[in-house]
């Protein structure tokens, strides 16, 4: 259950349309490496995850993340707003406005539609935690270029800087439950058994089992 | 918190929140820290209080907190994307 506040994580008032700038924003929202995937990734990943402390960073950052997709949505959306005609066909946004209109819809920069490969749900703790390190990694990228693309607006750089520097503290968060998972495996082979789904260790030495 | 003008003291709401987005996350890796636990409960008892004022006086943030007279306040408050709560 998740319980709505009629707020952002970081506020956002952006003075200027610029549509340029909002089509190459749009791929945080739904692009591959974007927030609607990172929320879903973390969300799903959470169920299977036998550990507590890992379930419990998952589903927070999940959610983080949807509040982090508010944001993404509400840059785009105010940097769309009330857009004229003129504006809509000078900027190149008219091939998203014959879709979409002004409204707003989870793609890439490139125009992908948001697509669930674009994250996986292993059920491996250790496979799902490198693909959450890389995934933090890959949207720190993203966001620095978009720094790079927005650097001489304000109102649309702030609230980026404060996304990419969220990134770097979930990857903090999860390089820390990954040394949680670790330590609970056999330090000589991490990969011995799945201990989501292996209920009992195999015998590594199988002399013991005998 | 009740002398601070309606932009202030929601921008207010938004830190202190903030400060327990990023507590909570590092409690959930280091659940025995004390000094995380000590910023825990006082960002919190400080968030609690401020909403609490914030709602009396400016309307709700959360939908379990409308006080209800004779019209549905949660409807004709802005909205965060409109970039005009707290104004």
């Amino acid at each position: 259950m998740w319980v709505y506040e009629k707020r952002l994580q970081f506020p956002v008032n952006i003075k200027e349309t610029n549509a340029k700038l909002a089509q190459a924003i749009i791929s945080q929202f739904g692009g591959p490496d974007g927030e609607l995937a990172a929320s879903m990734r973390y969300l799903s990943q959470r169920y299977s995850m036998p550990y507590k402390e890992v379930m419990a960073t998952l589903n927070d950052i999940g959610t983080e993340e949807l509040g982090h997709l508010e944001i993404v949505g509400t840059i785009v959306y105010q940097l769309t707003k009330d857009l004229s005609l003129e504006e809509i066909k000078a900027s190149g946004f008219d091939k998203y406005y014959v879709d979409h209109t002004l409204g707003l819809w989870p793609q890439a920069a490139g125009g992908v539609p948001f697509n669930a490969n674009q994250f996986q749900s292993k059920g491996d703790p250790i496979t799902d935690l490198f693909e959450d390190l890389a995934a933090e990694q890959k949207a720190r990228s993203t966001y620095d270029n978009l720094l790079r693309l927005t650097k001489d607006y304000p109102d649309v750089y702030e609230p980026l800087k404060f996304l990419r520097a969220r990134e770097i503290v979930h990857f903090q968060r999860f390089g820390e439950a990954i040394r949680l998972v670790q330590d609970k495996l056999d330090e000589k082979n991490f990969y011995a058994f799945n201990p989501a789904f292996d209920k009992v260790a195999p015998c590594i030495d199988m002399n013991k089992c005998k | 918190m009740r002398q601070m003008g309606q932009s202030e003291l929601f921008n207010y709401i938004n830190q202190v929140s903030f400060m327990l987005d990023d507590i909570t996350l590092y409690l959930n890796t280091h659940p025995t820290c004390q000094q995380a636990i000590a910023k825990y409960n006082y960002y919190k008892d400080i968030r609690k209080e401020a909403i609490i004022i914030y709602t009396e006086m400016y309307g709700p943030i959360c939908k379990y907190d409308v006080n209800v007279n004779n019209h549905w306040d949660w409807v004709n408050k802005p909205w965060p994307w409109e970039g005009e709560c707290g104004r």
